[in-house]
Order: structure tokens, then sequence, then C-alpha cells
């Protein structure tokens, strides 16, 4: 693939401690065209290896908007079926800049190890020196080892170097829609993480064209009802939860986006300083950023205040434990302090069987946010909608938060944008087809 | 004329970074861009946008704009991602391009103006 694409495919086999390159096929982008439907595909290749597989869209960071999504595609054993996590933030784009478009992660290392990606080239590198260190740690020593503080960093804490179902994989610091128990993949395969660094270039088949049509989607996109809404805090009060809005909006400092997302639903807490600050704080750790409602809802509904619930919450980033369910948990278990939940936390475990549930992620809420979509359903009665919006996200590369808020991302919008960036026509009949299976 | 940030407003995006890299390279690429976001400060959510002129940097951030001379003391721009501002070409006003600034037309949030 000669646009909007590296066209290359890296496996990994961490038991060997090799890398190595394949070709990505125009044949396969025709078929399949891009996101999980390329991931999905990977991942039955090499179903008798163990297979992690993550990717981005043919979308994926371009200036067409909310661009910023890639996936990490896996057999979770949390369902113990095939789910996908979108790693968004200014992750997802880091990884397409990396030189890569897909990546295959194989078999268990012997040893802790990380896998290093950056400007077409990947190293294996021990990881030693960070096992046992929780998120934040790992992180910080990864830039601090490689002298770049822009490195995008996917990485398991304590909780998935103990296997346990409930870890997260993070990003950089934060935790992620990861529901699926995928930080205990890592664990498993003695994978501290995935750092990453992007300079590259895409190319754009009708560059102007591309451009012409993303600035007019965007254009109409400024004209949506929720322009003048922003962060979690808002997206709550649209689930029906103000009181969750009023009592975290005290902590609020900033509400900032995801790459190229118009609306900013990362919302960042000051814990340790004066929210209102308006310089850089002294400490160097003042507070935490929330990218779930749910997170917010689960802080809530633990009965401690928001200072004690949200500074739990940063005790669950740092040790890379999916903060709803253990918040969820603790509550359950009847524990209302921070302390009790902290001293929890390296025992904590899932204690119920998980049903079935979609392959994406539900830190998007299950119906449209502040549009109106013209689906003429009632509430409840969305979640084919929900199905197909997720889909779409995960196959082009667009947010999946934004997805919901957005009736201008529509899917012909999309298979345009493509069309022209790439010179690629994807018709709807292979569009459908992909969507069905995928939502199957 | 020049090209200003508010930083209150800017959400930290980046496309106006990646709008700008389109403009000198006709393609998709974050290192030839004359505006930067602030991203290196993550842990502390300190933010803000920094712009190469002519002459000088323009540095948005929470406590105000700043234009900061290039050459006087303190106006290296830190800040800048792999590639030092003082190396990237200086903001032309995307310069043959209808429409304006890059920038600015795809910055989502109406954060950057052309004054």
């Amino acid at each position: 693939m000669e646009y909007l694409s590296s066209g290359k495919i890296l496996i990994v086999d961490l038991a060997a401690g090799e890398t190595r390159e394949e070709e990505l096929e125009d044949d396969l982008i025709s078929k399949r065209i891009g996101g999980i439907g390329i991931t999905t595909h990977l991942l039955g290749n090499y179903k008798d290896q163990d297979p992690i597989v993550m990717g981005c869209g043919l979308l994926t960071g371009t200036l067409y908007p909310a661009s910023d999504l890639s996936i990490i595609t896996a057999k979770s054993p949390v369902t113990k079926t095939v789910c996908h996590l979108p790693v968004a933030l200014k992750a997802g784009i880091e990884f397409k800049y990396c030189g890569f478009d897909y990546l295959v992660i194989l078999g268990k290392s012997a040893n802790p190890s990380m896998l290093w990606i950056h400007d077409g080239v990947a190293d294996l590198m021990d990881a030693s020196a960070v096992w046992g260190k929780d998120v934040w740690q790992t992180t910080d020593a990864w830039r601090k080892e490689m002298g770049d503080d822009l490195i995008q960093t996917l990485v398991i804490g304590n909780c998935g170097e103990r296997c346990s179902d409930l870890a997260q994989v993070s990003v950089n610091y934060w935790g992620s829609g990861d529901i699926w128990g995928f930080g205990s993949l890592f664990g498993e395969k003695r994978l501290k993480g995935i750092a990453m660094r992007g300079m590259g270039l895409l190319e754009v088949a009708e560059a102007e064209g591309f451009v012409d049509h993303s600035i007019k989607v965007l254009s109409a996109l400024k004209q949506a009802p929720w322009g003048g809404k922003t962060g979690i805090t808002d997206i709550v009060t649209a689930m029906g939860r103000q009181d969750v809005s009023d009592w975290m909006a005290p902590m609020v400092h900033r509400n900032s986006s995801s790459y190229n997302v118009p609306y900013p639903y990362s919302t960042f807490l000051y814990l340790d300083e004066d929210p209102a600050l308006l310089k850089e704080p002294e400490g160097v750790e003042p507070g935490i950023m929330i990218t779930s409602p749910y997170v917010a809802i689960a802080a809530k509904d633990s009965g401690m205040s928001a200072s004690e619930a949200f500074k739990t919450i940063r005790s669950c980033l740092r040790y890379g434990i999916d903060p709803e369910a253990a918040m969820q948990i603790s509550a359950a278990e009847g524990k209302k302090t921070r302390g009790e939940m902290e001293a929890a936390l390296d025992s904590m475990s899932r204690k119920d069987t998980v049903g079935s549930r979609p392959p994406f992620s539900h830190y998007c809420p299950g119906h449209p946010l502040f549009a109106d979509f013209g689906t003429g359903k009632d509430s409840g009665d969305f979640e084919e909608w929900w199905m197909r919006r997720q889909a779409l996200a995960y196959l082009f590369g667009v947010d999946p938060m934004f997805m919901l808020m957005s009736p201008e991302i529509s899917a012909q919008s999309m298979m345009e944008a493509v069309r022209l960036g790439t010179g690629v026509d994807i018709s709807e009949e292979t569009l459908n087809f992909l969507v069905t299976e995928l939502c199957a | 004329m020049g090209v200003r940030v508010n930083a209150l407003t800017c959400t930290g995006c980046m496309a106006c970074e990646m709008a700008c890299g389109y403009h000198r390279d006709d393609a998709f690429a974050l290192l030839s861009s004359c505006i930067v976001a602030y991203r290196t400060r993550e842990k502390k959510d300190y933010f803000g946008v920094i712009l190469k002129e002519e002459d000088s940097l323009v540095i948005a951030r929470p406590e105000g704009m700043e234009i900061r001379k290039i050459g006087d003391a303190g106006g290296g721009g830190g800040d800048s991602s792999a590639k030092p501002m003082l190396l990237r070409e200086s903001c032309d006003l995307c310069a043959g391009m209808d429409g304006g600034p890059m920038c600015a037309r795809f910055c989502p949030v109406d954060a950057i103006s052309v004054e």
C-alpha cells in the first residue's frame, strides 16, 4: 500500500527473541479495509501461537476528524472471545508513524522484555530493570532512558505482572478501555510493554481532495449540538448522572483531546494542587487523567469523598488494574476507605464469571451522546446501532467515543476519505459484510 | 499579521501541528511543522502551543501569550519534540494555499486566529 500506510506488518516472536517484517498486501486492504478488519484476520493466521495483534486504520493519523485510533485485538481471558482494545490519546497515531501498520506478538519471553518501535525499527529489549515497577515508574524510566518525553507507551503494572484478569494495558500513565484483561496477556508473555516513537510521513493519493473533504466534515461538526459541552463531566450528565458531574467538577483542571478529536473527553483532575492553577504546578504528580465516564461513576458510587475516591483511582492507575472494576469489587466487598482498597489491590480478583460482552470496549456509553442520529429508536434499544458505530470506528481508525456524538462521520464519509487518501474504492457490500462479521 | 493562539481554549489535539506539516510536505507528517503543542509535561497537565515566526517564537501558555525574539536569552523554546523549534521553517501563513493558515482552519475549537 503506497498511501496512508507504511505497507508493513511487524512480527515479533518473543520466544525466539526475533522480529521480522512482512509486506501488507493491497489485496488484503481491499478485502479487509484495515483496523480490526485486518487485526482479526492476522489473529486467525497465528491463532496457534498466542497472538496479540495491534493495528491502525487507514484514516489513523490523518487530518480526517477524530482520526486518533489504533487497536489491540486478542482473545480476552475475561470473556474467552476475541475482543478489541481502543488505543487513543496520542499513542494511537504514534504507532502509525512508527513505520508499521500492524504488529503481531507471538509466544512468550523467557525473561522480562519490552518492545521498542521507532521509525521503522523494532528492538526487543530486556525489561528486567522495570519488572516490578508500576505503570508510572515504567513510562518515566523508558522516556528517561530513550531521552524523549514524547515516547508513547503501552505498559502493564504490577497487576499485569501477576497475570490478573483485572489487569489493563495502560496508555502512558492512564487507564484505557481495557476491560478485557489484556494486561494479563502481556504479563503471561513477560512483556512489560511497548514503547513507540514515530516520525514517519504518510503520502496521500489525492491530497487536496482529502484535505478539502476533511475540512468540510470538520465544518459540519463545528455546528454540531455538542458545541459548548466538554469533558467527562458533560458525558456523565448526558448519561443521567448529573450527580457525578457536580461531585467531580470542583477538581477539574482541564479537558483535553486525543489526537484531532474535536470533543475533549480526557478530563484532568488536580488532587494535590489548586485545579484553577494557571501555571506549571510545582508538584511532579499533581493529579490524574480520567478517560472513561464509567470510572468517574464507579468513583462516585464508592461512597468516598471525591478527593479520596480519585486518589484511590490514582493508585489503581499506577498498579495497572481496571479502575472501574477495582472500585466495584471493593465496594461489593464492603471496603469503604482508600486504605482498605489500596491494601486489597494485590489480592483482588474477579469473583463472578463475566457473561458475554460485545467485542468493543464499553468505556463508550451504549447510546448517542448529545446528537440525534435519526435512529428512531427509544432509549435502551441502541445495541445494534452502537455495535455498528463502534465497528466503523475500529475499522477506519476513528475515535469510538466521538463516533457517538457525530452523525457527520458516516460510513460514506469515511469511505470517501479512504478513496481520496489511498485510491482504494471500498464497496458498501464489502463494508457491510465486514461490519456484520465483526459485530457477530 | 501573524498566527495567535489562545492556550486556554486549546485542547491539545495537535490538529494544527498536522495541518502545518501537510502544508510543508504535501503529506501527513509532524516533523516539519512550525506550530507544536506542548506534550512533554503530561503528568502535570501543563500545556500550550509554540509557533516559530521569522524573527520570534510565539509561546501560548496558561499564563498568557508571549512573543520572544529569537536570540534573546531564554528564547530557545523548549518542549518542541524531536526537532528543535529553531531548526524548523518559519510560519509563512500558508502562503499559496486557499483559505488562510491551515492550523486555524483545522483547529476544531477555534483557539487559533490570524491577527
